[in-house]
């Protein structure tokens, strides 16, 4: 059941939420919506669920417009950040809810009902608790009755909004495997909001990353990762070195140092590059194609070193594996080359 | 609280400044409280059950009674329900004039009853505003038993709304909102998730409200008529009983009406050491 929205427009006030959003989720597809705070996509998917409604646009679920309809005709599950639950219903309760509230000859009977939350809290491996109350579950625990309340209705399509942000780092991680491997058990086309780039590129299928109310780019993570479209993209999927630099001749130069790189830009001006800690080669000695520089730091964190250089007093950082590391022998203030690869140069109004 | 104060601290005050406070505190209560409650009931059986029971059951204090009775079993419903809505829009909703209303929803604890009842005679009394047309359809609102529920209501007003308000604001919209995602009407999220999550806090404001129906003296003195048997209600047999100097008939009926003050007081009491966890966390198991 796939979703089609098309030049969806919201305006809080004088703040312009979204411009001009189109999208299209495929069907059984698991889809991230990437961004910063205010960037625009929580409020996105609160009007695919109904729970808020956009001023201008098309929206349609299943090749049905779907603008028009009440959350309870839409058949959206939506997952809550704060999960959410009902405090005074038992986890049975809770997920039950979705169909005891059906009108009486869409109802399913007692016994129904009972045996489809049954599956789901085997499902969502939670059959021990169902007389527990929210109060008396932990983070991971409620999210997850959080989702099989929300699967309980049989919905056309799951929407999660930050459904991990609330959780600690280890749960995140444990939870989100758990819930890219129910996706491919299920195949229920999916959306969930994020802001954390790590977890939309490990479970999505496709990554939809907004700025300021409006899309950035699409695409699969290695897409994503590999080519971001624009800067704020490269800024934003990853704790990358940020240099202002002058493009000329179709050569960028960042004070002094010529960095010889495919060059995407034709235009000369200022600009700004993007290069990777991981595609910043050190070498022991100022080899060919290297610049000097000077060790400021060096970190071991695992498996890899992270190595803070000045090179003509922009700080760049590297991140090497330790038996580099160890093979490189550098210590702080020692000299040592350094050559960029993989740089990306956007120019300073993108 | 108590434990609080019990309990040394290590920042607390010395034990004679503790005891001093706690003292004074209880002295205070103990003769503008406690012994003015026990002299009603002395001063109402002083001349022996016989005396009491024959003065309670008087027809005019039996029909005072069910006024009161009346009068708060109107108004308290009345106002359970004008509450609900006012603090359900309060709270979950967005809309010009919000504050507008809430100010008017606390008028009732800042004007004097006396004033309200003077608004009700002046808009629907014979020489009042609407008084010629209820008239012209022969309905009475003033001296009758209506003006009593419509000044009753005016007083207690406030009670639920102002319990519902905060505890309300604390819990939010996101249970509405996924009720609502998982495909409930307005009635169902009402019923099933909203009332249960406000039901101890909406029961305290309803038993502050009846407490104060059932005493309230000033706004019905007003536009009652005091008409014995008719429009007469507890406290304001009081008074009369009272300006005949009929000394034990006015303390046994006030007797009644402290009773029912103290039924009140004990039921929330048991409701704040039952669920106080609840009602302070708002609601929920």
């Amino acid at each position: 059941m796939s979703i089609v929205a098309s030049r969806i427009a919201k305006r809080f006030g004088s703040y312009q939420a979204l411009d001009n959003i189109s999208l299209t989720v495929h069907s059984g597809e698991l889809l991230a919506l990437l961004g910063p705070s205010g960037s625009g996509k929580t409020t996105l998917l609160r009007i695919l669920a109904g729970l808020d409604f956009a001023d201008t646009g098309s929206l349609e679920i299943d090749g049905r417009e779907t603008l028009g309809l009440s959350p309870r005709e839409r058949q959206v599950g939506f997952v809550f950040q704060h999960y959410s639950l009902f405090r005074h219903m038992t986890v049975f309760d809770n997920i039950a809810f979705g169909l005891q509230v059906r009108a009486r000859r869409d109802r399913p009977s007692k016994a129904a009902i009972a045996e489809r939350v049954h599956q789901l809290l085997d499902l969502v491996q939670m059959e021990w608790l169902a007389d527990h109350y929210p109060a008396q579950l932990s983070g991971g625990q409620r999210q997850r009755v959080a989702l099989a309340r929300a699967l309980a209705i049989e919905p056309k399509v799951l929407l999660l909004d930050e459904p991990f942000g609330a959780l600690d780092a280890k749960v995140r991680k444990e939870l989100r495997r758990w819930l890219r491997r129910l996706h491919d058990e299920m195949h229920i086309t999916s959306v969930f909001v994020t802001h954390d780039q790590e977890e939309a590129l490990e479970v999505a299928d496709r990554i939809v990353v907004m700025s300021q109310g409006r899309i950035e780019q699409v695409g699969t993570p290695t897409e994503v990762y590999d080519t971001p479209a624009t800067a704020f993209v490269f800024d934003f999927l990853g704790n990358a070195n940020r240099l202002e630099v002058e493009v000329t001749d179709g050569r960028a130069h960042l004070s002094g140092l010529a960095l010889d790189l495919p060059i995407r830009l034709a235009a000369s001006g200022p600009a700004i590059a993007f290069v990777r800690p991981q595609d910043v080669d050190i070498g022991k000695t100022v080899e060919a194609t290297m610049a000097p520089a000077v060790v400021r730091s060096i970190v071991t964190i695992g498996p890899t070193a992270r190595f803070e250089l000045d090179v003509g007093g922009h700080l760049i950082e590297a991140v090497v594996d330790r038996e580099r590391s160890r093979g490189l022998d550098l210590a702080v203030g020692d000299h040592c080359g350094v050559r960029l690869g993989q740089v990306q140069v956007f120019s300073r109004s993108s | 609280m108590g434990e609080g104060l019990a309990s040394p601290r290590p920042l607390g005050e010395s034990r004679t400044t503790r005891l001093l406070l706690i003292g004074t505190a209880l002295a205070f209560l103990g003769i503008f409280l406690f012994v003015p409650l026990v002299a009603v009931f002395v001063e109402a059986l002083c001349r022996g059950v016989g005396v009491y029971w024959s003065a309670v059951t008087d027809p005019y204090a039996v029909s005072a009674i069910r006024l009161t009775l009346l009068v708060a079993g109107i108004a308290v419903p009345l106002n359970l329900s004008f509450g609900v809505a006012a603090a359900w829009a309060v709270t979950k909703f967005e809309f010009t004039g919000k504050s507008l209303l809430v100010t008017l929803i606390d008028l009732p604890f800042s004007v004097s009853p006396v004033i309200s009842g003077m608004v009700y005679i002046l808009l629907f009394g014979l020489q009042g505003w609407f008084g010629p047309w209820l008239l012209a359809h022969d309905i009475q609102l003033m001296f009758a038993v209506p003006g009593l529920v419509m000044a009753t209501m005016f007083v207690t007003f406030p009670f639920v709304a102002r319990e519902l308000i905060p505890l309300m604001q604390e819990q939010g919209t996101d249970e509405e909102e996924a009720a609502v995602s998982l495909g409930a009407g307005g009635f169902q999220l009402f019923w099933r998730v909203t009332l249960p999550n406000i039901r101890w806090g909406l029961l305290y404001g309803v038993l502050l409200c009846n407490a104060r129906a059932m005493g309230e003296f000033g706004a019905v003195s007003v536009v009652s008529g005091h008409i014995r048997g008719l429009t007469n209600t507890m406290p304001l047999h009081i008074e009369i009983l009272y300006n005949e100097y009929n000394l034990v008939a006015a303390f046994a009926v006030a007797s009644l009406l402290a009773v029912l003050a103290l039924i009140t007081l004990v039921a929330k009491s048991a409701l704040e050491w039952r669920y106080g966890g609840e009602l302070s966390r708002g609601g929920g198991s």
